[in-house]
């Protein structure tokens, strides 16, 4: 098979160095350039050591490198709808970060766009790529539990912000600046928006779709934030699962500027849990778990060193499986939209403090 | 097994374009027969994830100044004095020294506890039993002690291994731990072998490096029954 010409943009994206060693290891992909939003991601990009030329326009990328024929977009929420464009109308496939927009009269033309150009658009939801999450997967379908009665889940992390500050800007992330709630000084735009992992594997999990939720904050942890950092959701499913989501930014972080070593300060940074409960049984399921441990340099703190952690490998796999064969990928955007749908519903309900439908 | 195993590889080989070989059954354990007719052994530990990010730990300084190792191996069955011996390997490894010296007392061919130096002065434990009930899964614990900071496959106040995945049913408790998606379906000691396989394919220069610690492990052996047998520690 013909390695696909493949080129990252955009480098701001918390993800963004999470692709460099499978883009470089994987055979089936040639990596021939990256297009960074501006000079401050072409800094960092540099310090990782690629070898890969990076650009500071995606038309003169294009112009070095005519052949390219699929790109990551790993930049903020903001800037997805205008280089979903400038692919489609190039005809190059599209690896979209996971949150491709809240606005979703602009998400049904991002569809209309992709559509059109007949171009593979996959958004990256690692987590299908999972070794647990598969075996959870294949233990729900095998009937053990029978039927689903109430799923609770974390997607619990660190806060990004300090290294990626759009990720606390709610225009960049949520798209445009809207407030928490009445009363209320924050806006739209922070955890919820960097965790839709949870949401979306409960669809998957359960071939059930979202009926109603509730969702609520709490007070912040990083005070000087204007989005939320602090979150919990409740809702039931439309075949009656009960389900309650923590997509919090709970856990404290060293303000680092270049995610590195001893950015946690919680010894855990990121935790994908699962509790299910079914007519005939009950799983507990760390996603990301368990691992080594240690408490040595830099900062002689308890941490977790993730052992078991290569979800892009499977993704790209899948990535490159449509490309080459003309197929769908699993999560697609139209897929993806009930996801995006839940997730602006529990911003609703946090603005009216009720119940919001699906 | 070896089919099963060899049809990963062959998946891997394809996927990532490397040369030919395959899993064979060995005096000593699993071995790669590559196409000149060589037959390398295969140190499956050494590509094991944990142990992986364990040996990064160390030589990425985030321990500073290993001082010592405290290992255990408890196993429904097999041969103590191998386990031992693939203590003192991995060890070896991770310190980036061999053995020089060990001390064994054992009772019978059903435990074992060591104690070993290493040549650039580090001190190792090692205790083994194959005592446990037919089923029961391996319990194992690496402890990795230095001037700054202890690393550990194992967490914090606890004394078993975790798993990812606790499931109840009225069939009881089940439990998975999977960490390879490529090679999902295999039981996890079947992919660190395949892994290993996958390893020397990839980089030759390890076949050399591999059979000559194989080598040591066999010493290692004998001299754990040596110095159990004379009572005293036993010079390598």
């Amino acid at each position: 098979m013909k390695p696909v010409k493949i080129a990252m943009m955009g480098m701001t994206h918390g993800h963004t160095r999470k692709y460099y060693q499978t883009l470089i290891e994987n055979q089936k992909l040639d990596w021939v350039a990256s297009c960074a939003a501006d000079e401050a991601a072409k800094e960092v990009y540099e310090l990782y050591k690629t070898g890969v030329p990076c650009y500071l326009d995606p038309e003169k990328m294009l112009s070095e490198h005519p052949d390219i024929e699929a790109i990551v977009l790993a930049s903020a929420n903001e800037k997805h709808f205008e280089e979903m464009k400038f692919c489609a109308e190039r005809g190059i496939h599209i690896l979209s970060m996971k949150i491709p927009t809240f606005d979703m009269a602009e998400y049904d033309k991002m569809i209309e766009m992709v559509e059109k150009a007949d171009i593979v658009c996959q958004i990256e939801l690692e987590m299908h790529y999972n070794p647990v999450v598969k075996r959870l997967q294949q233990e729900i379908a095998s009937g053990k539990l029978g039927k689903l009665l109430a799923v609770q889940a974390t997607n619990i992390t660190l806060s990004p912000v300090w290294a990626f500050p759009w990720q606390g800007s709610p225009e960049a992330s949520y798209g445009k600046r809207v407030p928490l709630a009445p009363g209320d000084k924050r806006f739209r735009g922070g955890a919820l928006c960097d965790h839709p992992h949870i949401f979306d594997l409960i669809r998957w999990l359960t071939g059930s779709d979202f009926d109603t939720v509730f969702a609520q904050v709490a007070p912040n942890l990083r005070r000087e934030l204007e989005v939320e950092d602090m979150l919990m959701a409740a809702g039931k499913l439309k075949d009656g699962t009960a389900f309650l989501f923590d997509p919090s930014w709970s856990r404290l972080e060293e303000r680092l500027k270049v995610p590195a070593p001893g950015w946690e300060v919680f010894p855990k940074r990121m935790e994908v849990n699962l509790t299910i409960t079914g007519e005939k049984g009950m799983i507990q399921c760390d996603c990301f778990g368990p691992n080594v441990y240690h408490n040595g340099a830099p900062n002689d703190r308890y941490t977790v060193q993730y052992t078991y952690f290569d979800e892009w490998v499977g993704l790209i796999d899948e990535f490159v499986d449509c490309i080459r064969n003309h197929k769908q990928p699993k999560i697609n955007l139209r897929w993806h939209k009930r996801t995006i749908e839940c997730m602006n519903a529990c911003y609703e309900s946090i603005q009216s403090g009720k119940t919001a439908r699906v | 097994m070896c089919e099963k195993m060899n049809r990963s590889l062959a998946f891997l080989r394809d996927k990532y374009g490397c040369p030919a070989g395959e899993i064979v059954p060995g005096n000593e354990g699993f071995e790669l027969a590559l196409p000149d007719g060589s037959r390398i052994p295969l140190l499956p530990w050494r590509v094991e994830r944990r142990f992986v990010e364990l040996k990064k730990i160390i030589d990425g300084k985030t321990l500073e100044d290993v001082s010592t190792f405290r290992f255990a191996s408890f196993t429904a069955g097999g041969d103590s004095v191998k386990s031992a011996a693939r203590e003192l390997e991995l060890a070896s490894f991770l310190a980036g020294s061999p053995v020089k010296q060990l001390f064994s007392v054992r009772s019978g061919d059903a435990a074992c506890n060591i104690l070993a130096r290493l040549a650039n002065g580090m001190s190792a434990s090692v205790e083994c039993g194959v005592k446990l009930p037919a089923g029961a899964d391996p319990m194992d614990r690496h402890e990795i002690i230095a001037r700054r900071g202890v690393a550990s496959d194992r967490t914090v106040d606890t004394q078993v291994p975790q798993s990812s995945i606790y499931e109840w049913t009225g069939s009881g408790l089940q439990t998975f731990t999977d960490v390879d998606t490529e090679l999902f379906g295999l039981p996890n000691d079947q992919i660190w072998i395949v892994r290993a396989a996958f390893a020397v394919l990839m980089k030759p220069e390890l076949a050399a490096e591999w059979t000559k610690a194989a080598a040591s492990m066999k010493r290692y052996a004998d001299a754990v029954v040596r110095s159990d047998s004379e009572n005293q520690p036993v010079q390598l």
